[in-house]
Parts: C-alpha cells; structure tokens; sequence
C-alpha cells in the first residue's frame, strides 16, 4: 500500500495517476464516503461526504486546496434548515453560492459565497418544483439549475431561485426515458448528459431536453456499463463516466467512442502518511498484507468525477474515502 | 385451503421464516403443505435482493464502520428477504446463535457479516462444507485466536469450541463426547490458518475485509491421534472426522429441533438432559447420515414430521427479539424499499436484548423463557404497538383497507377475528379473546363499529381495528412463533 505502482498510467496511456487526497476521518483532514467532488469559484477542491447514518458528524462538505491541504468544512447533519442527512451532489451557481442536494429531505439547500447557509428549494413529491429523492446537480451557461430527480425518473429544470421552468423523462428505457437517473454535467454548449443508472446508459440531450444521442449498455466491456453515475465532460469534449459498480471510469470521445478506462493507481496520501508516522504498528500490518494490496489502490464505488482545464481529474473512490487524481497526457 | 390447513401453513412460516402476510398465506395455502415446504427449502431460487439500490441508498455498506450500521443491514437483509427467501436468513440466524461470534472483539464489522452471507449461501447445505467454511472464516479466526495458534505454540481456543459448541458438544446420554486430548490435538491441526491482514482499524481508507491464509511453514505436520483415528492430521481432517460422529449428528439434531420445533433446555445442559422428543431427533440423526450431512434434508424431514405439524408445537416458542422486529417489520410492508429510519428500527432488538453480531459470548444467546424479562417483555410489546398502530405504513393500511371492505359493520369479535387473520393467522385462546372483545366493547362505547356509513364512522373503526391490532401485538401468542 506504501509503496506506489511503478508505471501508474490508465490502461490506454492517456493518463497519470498523479497523487490521492484522502483519509477515512468524520472531520477535520479526511473524508467519509465522499460522493462529490468538484472545484470551486475559488480554486478550491469541494468534496461532499455522505458519511455512515450512525456517525452523523462525517456528514459535511469539506474544502481543501488542490493538492491537499485541507481548509475547512461546512453543513451539518438534520433536517433542519441549512442541515442534510443523505447528501448526493453538490454544484456552485454562477454567483459563487453552493447547492447541495440531500435525497432525506427531497431538498437542495444553498449555501452562499462564505458558505453560510442562505435558503432551501423543493419538497418531496411528484409536481414541478417538488423531488423525490434529488441527486445529480448542474448549472447550464444560462444560469438555470438543472436537477436530476430520481424517483419520479425526470429532469428539472429551475431557476436558481428554484422557480420550476421545465422537466423531461419518465420511468421507462425509451429515448427520453430514465430508470432512477443519478448523475448529471453539462457541457459548454449547454448540452445536457444524463446518467441513466438502472438502465445502465448514458442519454444527451440539448439544453431544452431534446434528445441527442444515448450510449452505453449492461456489461463490464469498453463502452458498457453496471449502474453509471458521476460523469463530466473536458474542454476537448472527452466524457468521463464513473462506472459505479464496475468500480472504473471510462473516458469516451465527443462521439462516444471508447477512448480509455481508469481503474484506480492509489499510493499514499498527504493525511494517511501524517496518520500512519503516529501509528507505525499499523503501518506494520499493512505492510505485511500480501494478498489484497492490488484492491488497496483500486477504485471501490467512485462515485463523482471533476475535470479541471488543465487536464486534472478528480475522482471521488467512495468507499476508499478519498479522491484520486490523475492528469491527462494527451489532449 | 380449510382453516386448520391455513393455521399449520402460518405455522410453517413463522418457524422456517418470520410469519406471513395474509396474501402471502393465500399463496402457500394454494401451493398445499409439501409444496410449500420445498419452496422454502430452495430459497437460491427465489428472487435476489436488488443490491445496486440497497448499496446506492446506503452507501456506507459495504464495509459498515460500526456495530448499528451491521446490525441493521442484518436486520434489513431479513426482512427484504422474510417474504421471498425467508429461509434463508433464518438459517442465517440460527447459524449465527450456534457459531456465535462477536464484533466485541472482531472489531471488523464487514468480516462478520461475510460470514453471515456464508450463512445464507451454505446453511442449508453439506455441514462438512460449512464447517470448513467456518474454520476458514476470518472472523471465526481472529474471534477464536486461531491467527495465534503456531506450530510449537498451540493456541486451543478454536479447537476446544470447534467440538464443545459447533459441532460434538460436550456430551450426550450422559458421558463425553471427546477428551482434553483431543482437543489439544485438533488445536495441532489447525496450525498454521491464519489471516492475512488483521488490521482493526478503519484507517487509513476504510476497513477491508480480512482473507484467509494457510502457512504450510506454521502447520504442525506431526502425526496426531484424534477421535481415536491417528495421522497427520490437518484441520479438514479433524472436521471429516468430526461430522462422521455419532455426536454431531445428535448435536446438529438438538439446535435444529430447538431452534425450528420447540424450546429445548440450554445447551451446556444437554450432556445430562434428554431431547425433548426423543423419537424425532433419532429420526434427524438418521436423516443427518442418510443424507450425507445435509441440513436442507434434516429440515424438510423435521417440516413434514407429524410432531411439528401438531397443535402441540404451535406457540409454544418464544420468539427471538429479531424474529419479533423482523416479523413484524414484514407483516408491515415497511422498508422493502431503501429508508433511512431503519437504522432506528433495527435496533429494537438491541433493547429487546438480542445484540445481533454482538453475542454474550461464543456460547450465544441463552433462548426460550430467558428472551423475556420485566424490560425487554415491555420492549417488544412498545415495539409491535407503535409498529402496527401506526396507519401511514402501508401493511397497516392494507390489512385495515382488507378489514373494512369485508363487511359492512364489525362487531368487536369480528374485529379480532379479521385482525387475527391479517396479523398471520395467529390464534389466541378464549380467554384472551374474551379479554380483547371486553376492551373494545368498552371502547365501542357497546355498539359495533360502523364502517359503512359516515367519515366519522369509518374513522372510528379504523381506530378500533388499530387499537385491536396492537392489543394483539402484546398477547402470549404474538410473542411466540
């Protein structure tokens, strides 16, 4: 686990693993089941942490410089206002305010520039405005909200005052239709790319929820998939999707040609190190381990995954409780 | 199906599984006795639980950094499964009773629900084989201390409660059943198995589950004398020569029959006290050898026996807290579907006093009478009240829709007649019936409780039909299986 893999590239060679940023800790410098991960207007890494029901202190968004030095957290575990329990997705409007979506309440709640909570939009049910367990998060160039809510199997479109103005999709496996989508992004035309999880495709759409294309079958070859979810698009139009329970993230053309898989090259974080240099008996352990050190670095549920402009891309390995980054070789 | 049919088919269901809703009671009574039986006895061919939503809602799961969290996946497994499969987490269950291992000490919280899940799989298979399991089985490793059991250096904790509690016990029709040497000897053998990461802490990226791991150089290869059969032995030896004893057989019987038929006394009382049914645990002995070890062949016997299908043999088990909170979790309809509040919900059989993953110690729970004391007596009845008194779950709204839409007025005996049917055809006796009718005559102010005429009538039944239920809910004979 110590020791880093010696050629940590993807299996195609068009990207490094570069370093991880992680550590299972309820506070402070750690994360607990990271299911976000995203940059902020300020530059920072913003990583949203579901936690475990029974440690409801893990329950936060934490902020960190980028390569790991951690800042701070906010949000805390309820149901009361400016408070979330199952945390699913976080996105910044373009003013700089955070939403955060929380599929317990069937609410987004917003946080503004100092993160301080401002006010809170929706509540469970099936008409407009309402959710039914809210999770993918995304800002369109218009400024519009669009929200993923997944068990009325539907887009919505808001503003960001979360005035309902549109939605499409419903239960089914039809052009248009979703089986409990999850994850959403928006490219810089403003086409839309859902995640279509039970159904285990890829659906794009423009900005007005006309069908464009749709990718992706049931399987664990190049190009399909078991329950996708985090996904984003680059600036060359490449298409990460994380490849939840076949614990990868494909990378695809603008086309939707397979390109490349990551898999996951762990080494050792900046917190684990600090942790295991107080602990050297556990240190010992691991390092005596020898049949599972493979599963160590790889990927275990990745969950969300954020691409910068200069190739970074962060990728939220949820069980692992840590983002793993690597950096694209080759535009 | 005639009614007394009905009743020994919700007999059947609250002994192989967790009781049965009344539709699901329609269903078995169309399939007959025998052919329910072998439905339940093949679980695996039964629908699976749909794993992508269990892990999408809990996300944390799949490690589970703490007891609670194990705890209640344990119980939401059960009662995903209590309709379809509902065999296969009682099997579960009762293997976990008798192979009892705890996160006290195990500290690892996925390691022992993997054994859970061997549980499920190979419960109702080859005892062989699940023995094997058992001795590979990382938890039951470190649990035991077999990760200090050296060549040169026996540790004989694993090997003494391998013969004493899983598999030979002590002793039967008064004499032992193996001596201080052998379980010295089988400590020898099992040298050398081992684990391959012990780490206990979650840290630094969460915990990962332990395998198992032989290290030939560990293993004391010396000959050995066991059972009085001598060679060089290693531990799948020992467990072959274990399961061909007379010993095992009885042992295995004895669980089975207390477990599934009725209360047996404790088991470190086994080796001086007779079975309670003599003639039924020979014929489980025989049908434990005539089926080369076969657990599932052992139950489909004790099912179709005339001692279990007797009206002696119902209600005359106290239930486990687990079957308590699970059995009335599924005649509810709740959390079939990803909820936060089961984390709440499942502990109900901490506080009844069923720790589950977490027994009093590796000789596991102390069952029958000694489920029930002042506290968790008042426990499980609190527990089924607010359950079943409360409207917005959607069984409770089912069976009182039921109720309503038979009649169009419900005397206080036809109330309890229909709740009893809807609660899994329970039966109370008389007297408890007369105390019941009394109660809601009181409440019904002497009239019967309309349900065909205005709002405010229907309201009121529905009370009543509430209240019915969850004085049902505190009877003797909803306490028992």
């Amino acid at each position: 686990m110590t020791t880093e893999t010696a050629n940590p590239i993807s299996t195609n060679g068009l990207y490094q693993y570069e370093s991880v940023i992680g550590l299972l800790s309820p506070a402070g410098p750690g994360f607990s089941g990271p299911v976000s991960v995203t940059v902020g207007p300020d530059g920072m890494l913003y990583v949203a942490c579901r936690a475990n029901p029974n440690q409801q202190e893990g329950v936060r968004v934490s902020r960190c410089t980028r390569d790991g030095d951690f800042l701070d957290q906010f949000g805390t575990w309820g149901e009361e206002p400016g408070e979330f329990i199952w945390i699913t997705d976080i996105a910044f409007n373009q003013a700089g305010e955070v939403y955060v979506a929380d599929e317990n309440s069937h609410r987004i709640s917003i946080f503004d520039t100092e993160r301080n909570y401002s006010r809170r939009i929706g509540e469970q049910g099936n008409g407009p405005g309402q959710f039914d367990r809210p999770s993918g998060l995304a800002f369109g160039p218009s400024g519009n909200l669009y929200v993923v809510d997944t068990l009325n199997h539907r887009v919505q479109v808001l503003t960001t005052d979360g005035e309902y103005i549109t939605e499409w999709g419903s239960l089914g496996d039809a052009e248009g239709q979703f089986h409990m989508p999850w994850g959403i992004t928006i490219d810089q035309t403003g086409d839309v790319y859902i995640t279509d999880w039970r159904n285990d495709r890829v659906q794009k759409f423009n900005s007005d929820g006309h069908f464009l294309m749709t990718f992706g079958v049931s399987g664990d070859g190049e190009g399909q998939f078991n329950r996708p979810n985090g996904i984003t698009v680059d600036s060359a139009g490449d298409i990460y999707v994380c490849d939840w329970m076949n614990d990868r993230v494909q990378v695809f053309n603008s086309q939707a040609e397979f390109k490349d898989l990551l898999i996951g090259h762990c080494g050792m974080s900046k917190w684990a190190r600090t942790f295991l240099d107080a602990s050297p008996d556990i240190e010992a352990k691991l390092e005596l381990a020898s049949q599972n050190i493979e599963i160590k670095r790889r990927f275990y549920r990745p969950v969300s995954v954020h691409v910068e402009d200069d190739g970074k891309v962060y990728v939220a390995d949820c069980y692992r409780h840590r983002v793993q980054i690597y950096q694209k070789l080759i535009a | 199906m005639a009614g007394t049919d009905r009743a020994l088919m919700a007999h059947l269901l609250r002994r192989s599984g967790f009781g049965a809703t009344f539709q699901e009671l329609d269903r078995y009574c169309e399939l007959g006795y025998e052919a329910a039986v072998e439905e339940i006895l093949h679980p695996e061919q039964q629908p699976g639980i749909e794993e992508d939503v269990l892990e999408r809602y809990f996300v944390d799961w799949k490690e589970s950094r703490n007891i609670e969290a194990a705890m209640t996946e344990f119980v939401y497994r059960m009662n995903v499964y209590a309709g379809s499969r509902p065999l296969q987490e009682k099997i579960a269950l009762f293997w976990h009773g008798v192979f009892a291992t705890g996160l006290a000490k195990v500290l690892h919280e996925k390691t022992l629900l993997n054994q859970i899940d061997m549980f499920r799989e190979g419960g109702l298979n080859n005892f062989r084989d699940l023995l094997l399991g058992l001795a590979k089985d990382p938890a039951m490793i470190f649990w035991l201390d077999n990760n200090f059991n050296h060549k040169g250096a026996p540790n004989e904790n694993w090997g003494r409660e391998l013969l004493e509690l899983f598999s030979m016990g002590v002793g039967m029709d008064g004499k032992e059943n193996y001596t201080e040497e052998d379980v010295k000897e089988a400590a020898r053998a099992f040298t050398g198995w081992t684990i391959d990461d012990d780490n206990v802490t979650s840290l630094p990226f969460g915990k990962i589950p332990w395998l198992f791991r032989y290290v030939p150089e560990d293993h004391d290869d010396d000959e050995k004398t066991f059972q009085g059969e001598t060679g060089n032995f290693n531990g799948e030896d020992i467990i072959d020569i274990i399961v061909k004893q007379p010993a095992t057989a009885r042992f295995i019987s004895r669980h089975l029959y207390n477990f599934f038929v009725a209360d047996e006394p404790q088991v470190p009382s086994w080796q001086h006290t007779p079975p309670g049914n003599p003639e039924l645990i020979k014929i489980l002995e025989h049908e434990y050898f005539s089926s080369n070890y076969n657990i599932r062949s052992m139950l489909r016997v004790l099912f179709n026996s005339d001692h279990f299908k007797s009206q002696e043999a119902r209600f005359a088990k106290v239930k486990s807290p687990a079957e308590v909170v699970v059995g009335t979790l599924h005649l509810l309809g709740d959390f079939k579907f990803p909820k936060r509040t089961i984390f709440e919900t499942a502990l109900g059989c901490r506080y009844m006093g069923q720790d589950l993953l977490n027994p009093p110690s590796v000789e596991g729970w102390h069952t029958g009478e000694e489920w029930i004391d002042s506290g968790s007596l008042v426990e499980r009845v609190n527990f089924v009240a607010d359950q079943v008194g409360n409207i917005n779950q959607p069984g409770v709204r089912a069976m009182v829709d039921a109720l309503l839409s038979q009649a169009t007025e419900l005397d206080p005996l036809s109330i309890i007649g229909g709740c009893l049917e809807m609660m899994g055809h329970v039966q109370l006796h008389e007297k408890n019936k007369e105390h019941l009718a009394a109660q809601i005559r009181t409440m019904l102010d002497q009239h019967s409780a309309f349900v065909a005429g205005s709002p405010e009538d229907i309201e009121s039944a529905e009370k009543t039909i509430l209240h019915t239920m969850k004085m049902i809910g505190s009877t003797r004979e909803y306490q028992f299986a």
